[in-house]
């Protein structure tokens, strides 16, 4: 006997087509978040302003500021003239980085003498701050080397000077561009967020409405009624990934050094667990707004804070690390960036791809054991 | 399934459901046969839903047990639901699918196998007059058609166990016939029916009947065993003027019940006539003129409110009818009103006098609602006019607002508050005058009947209750105007029969009351109806008018052995009209007198036993009925010649 699931696709399916939300749903929201979070979400620092207070206004302290200008990482918007503009320039935010010269910078380094200069960084970013001091203290460090240089130079140097020198290479991302990790890791954040939300309302509307009643008085078995579902919306999802996809190579221009056919096979498994997601909130939920609400709180809040997508999980306490293999997005954006960024396989991914497909499996199981034919 | 549950296709033991603390439904006792047309009453809240859910197998039952087609609801539960047919009372289609798509989703839900699909779907369509209308989505039907779907789908599988959840509510007259004839046709190819309705007149349908009221059972039986079971006889008075009779009537005769029935007055004494001198003398002290005394038969809502517990009754309130100027209070002409394509409104005309009680009827979607938005204010009409307590509409909302009084279908009260809280607020919205205050509090309370109940919570008030105090909100300003939209809906007929007195006193001291309705039994109550369909003011008239004016034909009503057999025998006859009516049949022809041989000889012929056949009088729905039968021979005549045009 020819299964229900088919029957339920079908009816689903019509719906779904004659329903300009859900289709808005299902395709502009998902462009419109990775223009956005691709555009917007960028932790790298680039032509930050910065203010001097050139207290020396020599020939040396000039050559340090040029060095900053020249660096790329920082554009010199504003010159101090009274203390008193330091903490205006802060304040307001105008300035991310201010660096004090002393007055007698250039006489302390004629003597021989260390100079002391300060540098003030604005911290209500920490991460940009810290990664600001870091560029700094470099440009800094380059600066006093070649000074030291060629004072040895023109001593007539005795010895030769000896140093070390770090040769470092970036892996992965050359250029440390951070759209190119951010985006293959919303791919993982947009099938997380919409998907499971469209099929959580999709059955509580039923409920909503009554028409589920009808379901319940019927032969249908939970898992039919629940795979129905399920399969119209994953092959949206899936969808849903190839447009996002197309999309992010095309704005964005990130590498995708890996296999495609492998990245698809992930996506299969992973949109029949999202959606499956969406599918177990509406099994224990009556009203749309509490469907909202709880996939909101299940998929996407979880897949922004503990997934790695924009906090590395290995810098987590312990505790809060272990909670992170509770969220499948974890191994969907490790599985991601492991073939776009690193191109890797099977042989390193097998077991994010194992955990995804328990995960799925479990998720299956749990709805159908929820899932009860009962209006209360 | 063992063959000795055979005939018992529901048997019902000690059944009960609890909500928390809350119990819905209490020690069930019920038996039902095969073959039967069931019929579960009560009001909202008395259980009916939570009843057929648990029968249906889609909820488990707090106490006690139900077999269902011989399987247990609880453990057999998967064999109940994969069987029966049901219908819940709420939207049950999807809306996106057109009604060929809806019913093959349920088709193969419920695994009709492919070679029957065509016929059963194409049968089910005829006979739901629904076959134009195959590939339209279910959404964009009207609420009498929905209704009409919902129960194809539900039939789809020639289940041997149909469950309806109120099918009817809100449907108008043309759809609510044709469905029951669906049902009807359901019940020849050997289905039992269980249904649940608000509707008295529905109830006279079915084989047998059981009243709910505060999740127990009050009674069960035949229609005819429950009408003959009542204590006394039932008698119709004419008598004026008829508020102080009713009075009097209320003083001497309390335990006969009397109760306003429009132009008439109904009471029910006890055999042997009680002391008639007594109440006649009572009538003749109040100087009342008595015209007319005959004996009526009962209704079964005369026995049900024989029945329920008699709680809440108010002591009428003293009529200080304040009579002002004469004329109309409310003058509407040319009235539409549109959203996008859609008219909602269209061309009404009507008056209402100083005093009168005008109903509109109309099925769910007619316009009414539309239409008293407009009249109050709430919504611009799109073309036409109206002048309402003396304010002409969009001139001055403020004046307008303050002259009238409007209670909504879901009684906008705030359940958190007491009683007395929510008439300080309604007064505070109105902008009652503080000096008169305490006054118009006191009035407000007798008239809801919760004088020393200020502090009750409102959410603890039962239906007719809540629905009272409702009605004192709405009127604590003194209105001129007063708008009632389906007042009456889901509450109990005791309820309403009190609710009707009330607004018989308000409306008699010179208050103008424009009050909605879909219970048809209603319209007696009213001094001139309208009569909505598709936004169209279809018929104008009083009752009594209406009732002898249009020519509806005439009622025979046929009591014969195999009454479902005799049905068939009608379905195809020229110029009848057949329709179930519990044990009996109602065929509705052009003239009694000459259809009587005729029909008699068809039934001898076909070896039918006649017990009885006699002619009855039209009920205010058939008359309705015809109207709208005429008015959709109207619509098609200019759809026809719309299409020829083109």
């Amino acid at each position: 006997m020819k299964s229900l699931i088919f029957a339920v696709m079908l009816k689903e399916m019509r719906e779904i087509r004659r329903d300009p939300i859900t289709i808005a749903v299902a395709v502009v929201l998902p462009l419109l978040m990775l223009y956005l979070f691709g555009s917007a979400l960028s932790l790298d620092v680039k032509d930050a302003s910065f203010a001097v207070y050139d207290q020396d206004g020599g020939p040396a302290s000039r050559a340090l500021i040029d060095r900053f200008s020249q660096s790329g990482y920082f554009k010199r918007t504003h010159d101090i003239r009274t203390e008193d503009e330091i903490a205006e320039l802060l304040d307001r935010g105008r300035a991310r980085l201010v660096l004090i010269i002393p007055p007698d910078f250039a006489q302390q380094l004629a003597r021989g003498e260390t100079a002391e200069l300060q540098a003030l960084a604005d911290g209500s970013y920490s991460t940009t701050a810290m990664v600001i001091l870091g560029y700094a203290e470099a440009i800094v460090q380059g600066y006093a080397l070649e000074r030291t240089r060629e004072r040895l130079a023109t001593q007539g140097g005795v010895a030769p000077l000896a140093l070390v020198r770090i040769e470092s290479r970036v892996w992965f991302n050359a250029p440390l561009e951070s759209v190119n990790y951010i985006v293959p890791g919303l791919f993982g954040v947009i099938l997380m967020a919409f998907p499971p939300l469209l099929t959580a309302l999709a059955v509580v509307r039923e409920k909503e409405a009554g028409s589920v009643q009808q379901i319940f008085v019927s032969p249908i078995q939970p898992y039919e009624f629940i795979a129905g579902k399920m399969i119209p919306y994953a092959v949206i999802a899936f969808f849903e990934m190839i447009m996002i996809l197309v999309a992010g190579l095309w704005w964005f221009h990130i590498p995708f050094r890996g296999s495609f056919p492998l990245f698809l096979a992930a996506t299969v498994i992973y949109v029949f667990c999202t959606v499956g997601i969406g599918l177990l909130v509406s099994s224990i939920t009556r009203s749309q707004l509490v469907a909202m609400l709880l996939s909101l709180l299940a998929t996407l809040m979880p897949s922004f804070l503990f997934s790695g997508f924009l906090f590395p999980i290995y810098t987590m306490p312990t505790m809060l690390q272990l909670y992170t293999y509770l969220f499948p997005a974890r191994y969907f954006i490790e599985i991601s960036r492991g073939i776009a960024m690193k191109d890797v396989g099977l042989e390193v991914l097998w077991p994010q791809f194992l955990a995804l497909l328990l995960y799925t499996a479990l998720v299956f199981v749990a709805t159908t054991r929820l899932f009860r034919k009962k209006v209360a | 399934m063992n063959t000795l549950a055979q005939d018992w296709v529901i048997e019902v033991e000690g059944l009960g459901r609890r909500y928390g603390q809350r119990a819905v439904l209490t020690g069930l006792d019920l038996k039902i046969r095969r073959g039967e047309v069931f019929g579960l009453l009560g009001s909202d809240g008395a259980g009916k839903t939570t009843t057929l859910q648990m029968l249906a197998g889609i909820l488990d039952p707090s106490e006690g047990r139900a077999t269902v087609l011989g399987y247990d609801s609880v453990r057999k539960a998967a064999q109940i639901t994969a069987r029966i047919g049901y219908m819940s009372q709420i939207f049950s289609l999807y809306g996106r699918l057109t009604v060929n798509e809806n019913l093959d989703f349920f088709a193969a839900l419920h695994r009709v196998p492919e070679a029957e699909r065509a016929e059963r779907k194409a049968r089910l369509l005829a006979f739901a007059h629904l076959e134009r209308h195959r590939d339209r989505m279910a959404r964009f039907l009207s609420g009498g058609m929905q209704k009409k779907l919902a129960l194809c789908c539900a039939l789809i599988h020639a289940p041997p166990l149909l469950i309806l959840d109120e099918p009817t509510t809100g449907v108008d007259p043309v759809s609510r016939r044709e469905f029951w004839n669906i049902l009807y046709q359901a019940l020849t190819e050997g289905a039992t029916i269980l249904v649940s309705t608000p509707y008295m007149d529905e109830a006279e349908r079915c084989t047998r009947v059981a009243l709910l009221h505060d999740g127990r059972l009050v009674a069960c039986d035949t229609p005819a065993r429950l009408r003959a079971g009542l204590p006394g006889k039932m008698y119709e008075l004419v008598a004026r003027p008829q508020r102080r009779a009713l009075a009097a009537l209320q003083r001497v005769l309390p335990q006969a019940a009397p109760y306003v029935f429009g132009e008439r007055l109904h009471l029910r004494l006890p055999l042997g006539g009680g002391d008639e001198g007594e109440w006649r003398a009572a009538l003749i002290r109040e100087d009342v003129q008595l015209e007319t005394v005959r004996p009526i038969a009962p209704s079964l809502e005369d026995v049900f409110v024989a029945l329920l517990p008699s709680a809440e009754v108010a002591p009428p309130l003293a009529a200080e009818v304040a009579v002002g100027a004469a004329g109309p209070a409310i003058e509407v002409q040319d009235l539409s009103m549109r959203f996008g394509n859609f008219t909602a409104v269209d061309g009404v005309s009507f008056a209402v006098q100083r005093g009168e009680i005008f109903g509109f009827l109309g099925p769910n979607g007619s316009g009414k609602t539309t239409t008293i938005k407009m009249l109050c204010g709430l919504l611009a009409p799109s073309t036409g006019r109206a002048t309402v307590a003396g304010v002409e509409l969009g001139a001055d909302p403020r004046a307008l607002r303050s002259r009238i009084g409007y209670m909504s279908q879901r009684f906008s009260l705030y359940e958190d508050m007491s009683v007395g809280e929510n008439l300080d607020f309604f007064a505070g919205v109105y902008q009652v005058p503080r000096a008169q205050l305490a006054a118009r509090r006191g009035w407000a309370l007798q008239l809801a009947g919760l004088r020393g109940e200020e502090s009750r919570l409102t959410r603890t008030l039962s239906g007719g209750l809540k629905q009272r105090l409702a009605l004192a909100c709405a009127v604590l300003h003194e209105p001129q105007v007063l708008f009632l939209d389906e007042p009456t809906a889901g509450v109990d007929p005791l309820s309403r029969r009190r609710f009707w007195e009330l607004i018989g006193e308000i409306a008699e001291r010179g208050v103008s009351v424009l009050v909605t309705t879909h219970y048809m039994d209603e319209a007696e109550h009213c001094h001139t109806l309208g009569l909505l369909y598709n936004g169209r003011l279809i018929a104008l008239d009083s009752p009594q008018a209406l009732r002898t004016g249009m020519r509806a034909g005439e009622m025979l009503e046929l009591e014969c052995d195999q009454p479902i057999q005799a049905l068939a025998l009608f379905r195809d006859e020229p110029g009848v009209q057949a329709s179930f009516f519990g044990d009996r049949l109602h065929l509705l022809v052009d003239d009694a007198a000459a259809a009587r041989t005729h029909l008699l000889a068809r039934l001898a012929q076909a070896g039918h036993k006649v017990q009885r056949i006699e002619t009855v009088p039209l009920g205010i729905e058939d008359v309705f009925i015809a109207f709208i039968q005429m008015e959709q021979a109207r619509l098609e005549a200019v759809d026809v010649r719309r299409r020829k045009a083109r």
